[in-house]
């Protein structure tokens, strides 16, 4: 029996599509919503259902709880999914979805609101004895006080807004000058961007590695850690490269880590997926907590494909009410192998990682062996400029690390993408380096390389204007491409226009 | 005097390149590189070709407009034209000048400009917005500078490729 009738993803984009690829597969119905630009999405197309919910801004849209709501109610579904990012962690969120008598798959309300902030993380963390990086317990509430705790902790040192998220809000710091010029700045922008200026610092890591825990809890009080993903290759804190388990650790170490994980969630009495994000070190060995995820991750996929299980229909099921269905010893015996995530961004790594916006007019996508692709856009589609620049991931799978990498750097450039710009040079380029290869990296990784990839990324967009200013010269371009045998050739187009038309239904107005 | 190129892909990159032609083989300089490529005929496969670039071997197809390379790789010319030669300027200045030019990248209508001339702008600034099928792009610049010259006005329709401004 599928656990709900009819489900609505509150969400957008490929993850949209991947969780109403999950529903469907359980026998229930999905409702899909969506703002003016994302009327002809392919999360739209994929839903049995879709609600318009206002104008393209998210805020008057994906973030619009009323809307989403209403929605919910029009098409009488059972449950709501928020997928990552939007409304998946807002409280008040949950708590209209629960109110207006459906299921929110995802922690409760309750659960959210005792971590409001990433100093209330920390404080369960410490209970826990989840290891947490020194620094203050409460936000800072002066410079002097600031300065004089930062000169007891040693520099560098982080200075993390209480209530930020997604990566922003995050300033490493060096030096006294630059806590002096950063406070008052960052508690503006703070304000600005979350509403409250709480800024708090603790130690930086040496050398960080960024290593996420997954946990599984069920309503009952059961709990598994589905081991790590090392999540380091990043750009200003936005993760590129994700992948299942880490180069780095040891299974002592890996497995040092679940008690505490578990009495964490205990303590809270969370249920269903959390992600714990914490720094690692190689050289001091030591894990720093940084925060509680309460959703699904974008990474969730590089956890599947290790442990063969699916997190949204393990996510859709603990939702509802059933038990964790699997210990932690078991869940130990299925790991198997080494997955890769790679995440294809409209992003222009040439100019800064700034996102690009248009229509797709070329796609073809990888398949075959070890080969995941979770898609949000198909040929045709628009991306539009006002979410996030996420166009589809790519997941590839094999028995070890080196074997994954090479599937990946076939499955890249198997994946060829026209009309907008994305990172699949970029992701060439890494699975090609001897750090990466090597799996030696910090979340330095990109800011290091990146005068060296520059340079060849951009040899190889020239070599290809090159190519094409020859091919174009030759007439390769204006050439007509025959049909392949069997058919009649290229017609007159204005003969297949009348055809097609004379073919296709009449509509009478 | 080699000819000069200028060549918009179709996510509105532009690529100045100068070029020297002995019969198949095309020597093509941009600013700071050079690509010996050679046209070799007609390659193992239907409707391929094959050019040797700096002395090694790519494939070349055509689909849907898109030049594939070797496979892997996606190219498409959105638009071609050729520099007319200027007089004393030296081929390095010309390959070089250009890069200041914010162009449009789809066709539409510009909305709203924030920007004016003398204006000193960050890179990734919002320079415009252009309308298109009913939504708005922001075009941002490409490198921080002042703005020299807006060549276009609210409620303008703009083509692909069309220089909007020019940031120095």
């Amino acid at each position: 029996m599928p656990p709900f009738g009819k489900v609505l993803v509150a969400n957008r984009g490929e993850i949209a599509v991947r969780v109403m690829k999950a529903m469907k597969e359980m026998g229930m119905k999905t409702v899909a919503v969506y703002s003016e630009a994302d009327k002809y999405a392919l999360h739209v197309k994929y839903a049995d259902e879709a609600y318009y919910i206002g104008p393209a801004p998210a805020i008057q849209s994906y973030l619009n709880i009323d809307a989403i709501v209403d929605a919910a109610l029009k098409a009488h579904a059972d449950a709501v999914h928020p997928g990552y990012g939007f409304l998946s962690e807002n409280a008040d969120f949950a708590e209209a979805v629960e109110k207006a008598g459906l299921t929110f798959i995802g922690p409760s309300a309750e659960v959210m609101n005792k971590i409001k902030s990433k100093l209330d993380g920390k404080r369960y963390a410490k209970m826990a004895g989840v290891p947490i990086s020194p620094g203050s317990d409460a936000p800072v509430e002066s410079l002097d006080e600031a300065l004089k705790l930062a000169e007891r902790i040693g520099y560098p040192i982080m200075v993390k807004a209480a209530f930020g998220g997604g990566g922003t809000g995050i300033t490493k710091v060096n030096s006294p000058e630059e806590l002096k010029e950063v406070w008052e700045r960052n508690k503006r922008l703070a304000q600005q961007a979350f509403g409250k200026s709480d800024l708090y610092i603790e130690k930086a890591a040496v050398e960080p590695r960024h290593i996420e825990f997954q946990l599984i809890g069920d309503r009952y009080g059961s709990y598994v850690v589905a081991w790590e993903r090392e999540c380091t290759i990043q750009r200003r804190n936005q993760k590129l490269i994700e992948e299942a388990p880490s180069v780095a650790l040891s299974m002592e170490e890996r497995r040092s880590m679940f008690e505490p994980i578990i009495k964490f969630g205990q303590l809270m009495g969370y249920f269903t997926l959390g992600t714990f994000e914490t720094v690692f070190s190689d050289k001091t060995r030591e894990f720093y907590f940084l925060e509680l995820n309460k959703r699904l991750q974008v990474e969730h996929t590089v956890t599947e494909l290790i442990f063969r299980i699916d997190l949204v229909k393990l996510q859709t099921r603990l939702a509802a009410g059933e038990h964790l269905p699997f210990t932690q010893e078991e869940l130990d015996k299925r790991y198997r192998g080494h997955a890769i995530q790679y995440r294809i961004n409209a992003e222009d790594p040439l100019n800064n990682f700034t996102g690009s916006s248009g229509f797709v007019t070329y796609y073809r996508e990888p398949s075959g062996p070890g080969v995941r692709v979770d898609t949000g856009y198909v040929e045709g589609n628009w991306v539009p400029p006002y979410y996030d620049s996420l166009i589809a991931k790519l997941i590839v799978y094999a028995e070890n690390r080196a074997e994954a990498i090479r599937v990946g750097l076939r499955a890249l450039n198997d994946y060829k993408i026209g009309g907008v710009k994305t990172i699949i040079d970029l992701h060439k380029w890494i699975s090609m380096d001897e750090d990466f290869q090597k799996g030696k990296f910090t979340t330095a990784y990109i800011a290091e390389k990146t005068p060296q990839f520059l340079r060849d990324l951009k040899r190889w967009e020239e070599e290809r204007a090159a190519i094409a200013l020859v091919a174009y010269n030759k007439g390769l371009l204006k050439r007509k491409v025959e049909a392949q045998a069997g058919g009649k050739g290229v017609e007159n187009a204005w003969k297949t226009q009348g055809k097609l038309m004379q073919m296709a239904p009449r509509v009478m107005w | 005097m080699p000819k000069v190129y200028r060549l918009y892909n179709d996510v509105g990159d532009l690529f100045t390149l100068a070029v020297e032609t002995k019969g198949d083989k095309y020597e093509i300089k941009t600013e700071n590189n050079t690509y010996e490529v050679e046209f070799k005929g007609r390659g193992t496969k239907e409707w391929e070709s094959v050019v040797m670039v700096n002395g090694r071997p790519r494939r070349v197809e055509v689909d849907q407009g898109y030049l594939i390379i070797d496979g892997s790789e996606v190219f498409r010319i959105d638009r071609l034209s050729e520099e007319a030669p200027k007089e004393g300027a030296a081929l390095e200045e010309l390959l070089k000048g250009k890069e200041g030019e914010v162009v449009s990248p789809l066709q539409g209508r510009v909305v709203q400009i924030r920007v004016k001339e003398g204006d000193a702008v960050n890179k990734g600034q919002p320079l415009l917005s252009i309308e298109a099928m009913k939504s708005e792009t922001v075009i941002s610049a490409p490198k921080a500078g002042i703005v020299k010259k807006v060549n276009v006005k609210p409620g303008q329709g703009v083509r692909k490729g069309d220089v909007l401004l020019i940031i120095e």
